[in-house]
């Protein structure tokens, strides 16, 4: 018991300034970064693939466990129920995780979540066959217009990132599309090449870092072209006032001590800035978009706000 | 399975008790679907689809059971209680131990456990079994295949 | 270049020292998660994937694709000799193959099961390389009202699947729609038939259904009569098949390779649909239907023929088109583009040998599996003679396990116990749990492809009927409909069904 006093004391002398009153974290055990997707998709494969350059920094070890289901709600509800050491945080995705409040009651409370670090931001677009008629979204807006109701637009179910850029594209240009839900982005693209569908949603990243041979993109839906899309237009350029895009980002229990949590976003931000990650983010085409805990904690009322209202449409028009 | 015995009376029993399985199931589809949207059929609700195949499957439940009562009796083959009791012990003991205390205490209360449903178990085989197929487990699922599930307690 | 150069570029990348290792390992790791229970093999190839990274890009898909094949091989070996199918395409086989296991031949099982998969799957990988892009174009052509129509047909095979009254199989088919109708439904966003479960918002995972129905069931019932399972100790198997059953079973290889094989290419549903779809074909063709589900060799050989025929062609949309078809699909699509290779027109074009390396080492793959295979035979009919009392702990705990791995919760656990309870119900009701799978999976696309298909046409059911493909398969299931009402053919059914009982 003395020696624990002194210990502390001793502790609290050395690192007063720093104010870690944790010298140990995070060292004594691994990690646990709860994964709130399947093995081998989108969310899972970046995470597994920045993790150890955050070890790099942290000097910590991190294992990955898988809790998928309910749209990240298992995996966030496991995380804000675990001991707020510093040993447990999560992969947070938006805009599931803000619509998901909206839509029912959530099993966790989201003001014991907080948020760590912002590593992607990928804006949604909309793509057509190659051989479509239609080049820009003002094509689509122009056809739609004369035709209510007659283009098909895939997207991957109420609410999501795809839904909502259509909800607010039909009330920024006063158009009737008709929503096709699909399982998965996948089966939407198929669909697509097979003409089933006019046109579908989807994410930059995901139309880049594939083969798009066979599609053409419409626009993109950012405030300024995403970095691994420089030549395609926003719908903003367009005179179309259509924002939405997919946020993926890292949070941890509220009860954990701020301190730990900021040491945490900086060594994601120092992870992302390592070149070695860097040429593999761009294989994978990430477009990484970082956001301390500070700053991402103070955009993502605005976007909710933004959701919300659009949300109240969707609502509305069922 | 045992042959069924042919005693005297009407009622095929096995159909009868089909006939329990699928209203049951059918009503609880009913209920639990009550609050879904119906839509029509053109714009199909979520409770569009649950209700009709819920009504369905008690209309085919009544019909095994109209046909069943009337048909010569038969009866079911004995349930015995003590290896159906044991075994689901074993399976949920497993899952609510592996959540709190890891692989190894969860592998060891099922083999032990589940060895109880057989009377013909041996003591020493039951040990020797247990260690060994622990091991193996501990071994090949979690640090060779990486299932994630922590070995230890701690 | 032509056909054959390019297959022969295919061979030369695929026999360097390297692929061929992460070939047989692959194939050697595929084999022993097939074997196991309720572990799949798309947990095991997540976990894999970030190692492929310091992997040549080639080698690491090989090994990928060879765990992924491989699985489907071992797949059925625990459906013959335990009645435990860890997918959807091996409860068919289990139907079958594990009464054959029962009478003593397990081994002619396997090795018909180890043959007419080699066989479907060299001829599936040829397709691959001489139509793949035709191939993937027929894929395309499925809309949501064909996908409807084909469903249709299923589910009416499910019902020639089943053995008993046909009341009895609608019935399950009616109840596995319902099971799968558990979740959020995607258009709407509602939750139905949760109770409030968090964990149930995905819906019920088939592992979880089939290892509870097929496997803690037999369990249970198993170590209730005690006489019963003497038989299986006591019937020392041959280990090769017959002449005669050679004889009945090529046929049917053939017929399973093209079902599935055809099948395969369809995103979702197809390769699950194949054996199935193979089976009714097999019982529907045969001139002693009665045999079905009482150790019918041809049951055994054509659905795995159409199993293993689906798996490799699964693979071509994704290699043709860059669109994974399944959830393996799409973890083999992760693998590529980790490597930086995007999978589909451009590179067939820019890059082939990526493509023909990894076609011809699916063959290669394949070749190493039966030679694996057919001397482990053995070891597998020798592992039916070790008392039950030791052998039923065994599966006991990798159902657990692998039930746990699908999600890494206790949830799935406690409801494969659940179905546990249900399955031996069914046992007591007499009611076969066949035909509750088949609705379980193809109803949830039935239900979302209906409602896809209603909104695209503004409600218009015409739609069905206008579409030739659609047509054509809603003309078939009324034909076989109609066979089956016919009232010789309810004969011959109810005779399978006496002497079944006699």
């Amino acid at each position: 018991m003395n020696q624990l006093i002194r210990n502390t004391a001793l502790a609290t002398v050395l690192f007063l300034g720093a104010g870690a009153a944790h010298a140990e974290w995070p060292a004594d055990r691994p990690i646990e970064f709860i994964v709130a997707y399947a093995p081998g998709g989108g969310t899972d494969v970046m995470n597994r693939t920045l993790a150890p350059y955050i070890e790099k920094e942290l000097g910590a070890k991190i294992t990955i466990l898988n809790r998928p289901g309910a749209s990240g709600e298992i995996a966030y509800t496991a995380m804000t129920q675990a001991r707020p050491d510093g040993y447990t945080v999560s992969s947070l995705n938006t805009p599931g995780y803000l619509t998901m409040q909206m839509d029912r009651k959530v099993r966790f409370d989201p003001k014991k979540l907080c948020l760590v670090a912002r590593v992607v931001e990928d804006p949604g677009s909309f793509i057509v066959q190659a051989s479509s008629k239609f080049n820009t979204l003002k094509d689509l807006v122009a056809y739609a217009k004369e035709n209510p109701g007659a283009v098909t637009v895939g997207t991957t179910g109420l609410g999501t990132d795809e839904h909502l850029a259509m909800l607010q594209l039909e009330k920024a240009a006063g158009i009737d599309l008709t929503a096709v839900t699909f399982n998965g982005a996948n089966e939407a693209r198929t669909a697509l090449l097979g003409g089933h569908v006019d046109t579908i949603g989807i994410n930059v990243g995901e139309f880049v870092g594939n083969d798009h041979s066979a599609f053409k993109n419409l626009g993109q839906f950012a405030e300024e072209r995403a970095s691994i899309a420089p030549d395609l237009p926003t719908a903003k350029e367009q005179g179309l006032e259509v924002l939405m895009s997919s946020e993926r980002g890292i949070a941890m229990s509220c009860d954990v001590p701020e301190e730990i949590r900021n040491r945490f976003s900086s060594a994601v931000e120092k992870a992302l800035e390592n070149p070695e990650f860097q040429a593999k983010a761009k294989q994978m085409s990430l477009a990484i978009s970082y956001r301390s805990a500070e700053a991402w904690n103070k955009e993502l009322p605005v976007r909710a706000e933004r959701l919300g209202a659009i949300w109240k449409l969707a609502k509305e028009q069922k | 399975m045992a042959s069924p015995n042919k005693a005297g009376g009407t009622g095929d029993r096995p159909d009868l008790f089909t006939a329990a399985l699928f209203i049951g199931f059918g009503a609880l589809g009913l209920w639990a679907g009550r609050d879904l949207t119906l839509g029509t059929a053109s714009a199909m609700g979520p409770g569009y689809l649950p209700r009709i195949v819920s009504w369905l499957l008690i209309i085919i439940g009544a019909a095994i059971g109209g046909f069943g009562a009337v048909r010569a009796r038969v009866d079911i083959a004995r349930p015995k209680l003590w290896p159906l009791a044991i075994i689901l012990a074993a399976v949920i003991g497993f899952a609510f131990i592996a959540e709190f205390f890891g692989f190894v205490a969860a592998s060891v209360w099922l083999l032990l456990v589940g060895s109880l449903a057989d009377r013909d178990s041996r003591l020493r085989e039951v040990i020797l079994l247990t260690a060994g197929l622990t091991t193996f487990g501990a071994l090949v699922f979690i640090i060779g295949l990486g299932v994630q599930m922590p070995i230890w307690p701690f | 270049m032509n056909f054959v150069d390019l297959l022969m570029l295919g061979f030369s990348e695929a026999l360097t020292p390297t692929n061929l290792g992460f070939c047989l390992l692959g194939a050697l790791l595929g084999t022993l998660i097939g074997v196991l229970p309720g572990i799949g093999p798309t947990a095991t190839i997540a976990v894999l994937l970030p190692i492929t990274f310091y992997l040549p890009p080639l080698a690491g898909l090989i090994m990928l694709a060879g765990i992924y094949y491989g699985a489907q091989y071992g797949g059925s070996t625990t459906a013959i000799l335990v009645n435990l199918p860890g997918e959807a395409s091996s409860v068919v086989t289990a139907v079958d193959g594990y009464k054959m296991a029962q009478q003593g031949r397990a081994g002619s099982a396997l090795a018909v099961a180890a043959l007419g998969s080699f066989f479907a799957g060299t001829v599936a990988t040829f397709g691959i390389a001489i139509a793949g892009p035709t191939l993937s174009s027929f894929a395309l052509s499925f809309g949501p009202a064909e996908y409807v129509s084909l469903m249709l047909f299923g589910l009416l095979a499910a019902t020639i699947l089943a053995r008993g009254p046909v009341l009895k199989a609608i019935g399950m088919i009616l109840l596995g729609l319902l099971l799968g109708m558990v979740g959020i439904d995607a258009s709407s966003g509602e939750e139905r038939l949760t109770f409030g479960a968090v964990e149930l918002f995905d819906g019920i995972d088939f592992v979880v259904i089939a290892i509870g129905l097929f496997g803690f069931a037999e369990i249970i019932e198993n170590l209730e009569n005690v006489e019963a399972r003497g038989i299986l100790v006591s019937k020392l198997s041959r280990l090769w098949p017959t002449r005669e059953d050679f004889r009945r079973a090529w046929p049917a290889v053939l017929r399973g390779t093209g079902v599935g094989t055809l099948l395969g290419v369809l995103p979702g549903g197809g390769a699950t649909l194949a054996s199935f779809c193979a089976y009714s074909v097999e019982k529907k063709v045969s001139k002693r239907p009665q045999e079905f589900g009482d150790g019918a060799v041809e049951g055994v050989a054509g659905p795995e023929a159409a199993n293993n025929a689906g798996a490799q062609s699964s693979f071509i949309p994704l290699l043709t088109l860059g669109i994974p078809s399944n959830n393996m699909m799409a973890m083999m699509l992760s693998a590529f583009i980790i490597h930086g290779i995007t999978p589909g027109p451009t590179v067939l074009a820019t890059q082939p040998e990526i493509f023909w390396g990894l076609v011809a080492s699916m063959w290669i793959g394949n070749l190493m599996l039966v030679v694996i295979n057919l001397p482990l035979i053995g070891v597998w009919v020798k592992l039916l003679t070790v008392p039950y009392r030791l052998l039923y702990p065994a599966i006991l705990l990798f159902c657990c396990v692998g039930v746990y791995s699908i999600n890494n919760r206790i949830f799935d656990v406690a409801l494969a116990a659940g179905f546990g309870l249900l399955g031996y119900a069914f046992r007591k009701a007499k009611c076969e749990p066949g035909p509750l799978l088949l609705g379980f999976v193809l109803g949830p696309l039935l239900e979302t492809n209906i409602r896809r298909a209603l909104t695209i046409s503004h409600g218009n059911p015409s739609v069905f009927v206008e579409r030739p493909i659609s047509l054509v398969l809603l003309i078939a299931t009324a034909g076989v409909l109609l066979l089956m009402i016919l009232p010789s053919f309810r004969k011959t059914r109810e005779e399978a069904f006496q002497e079944e009982e006699a």
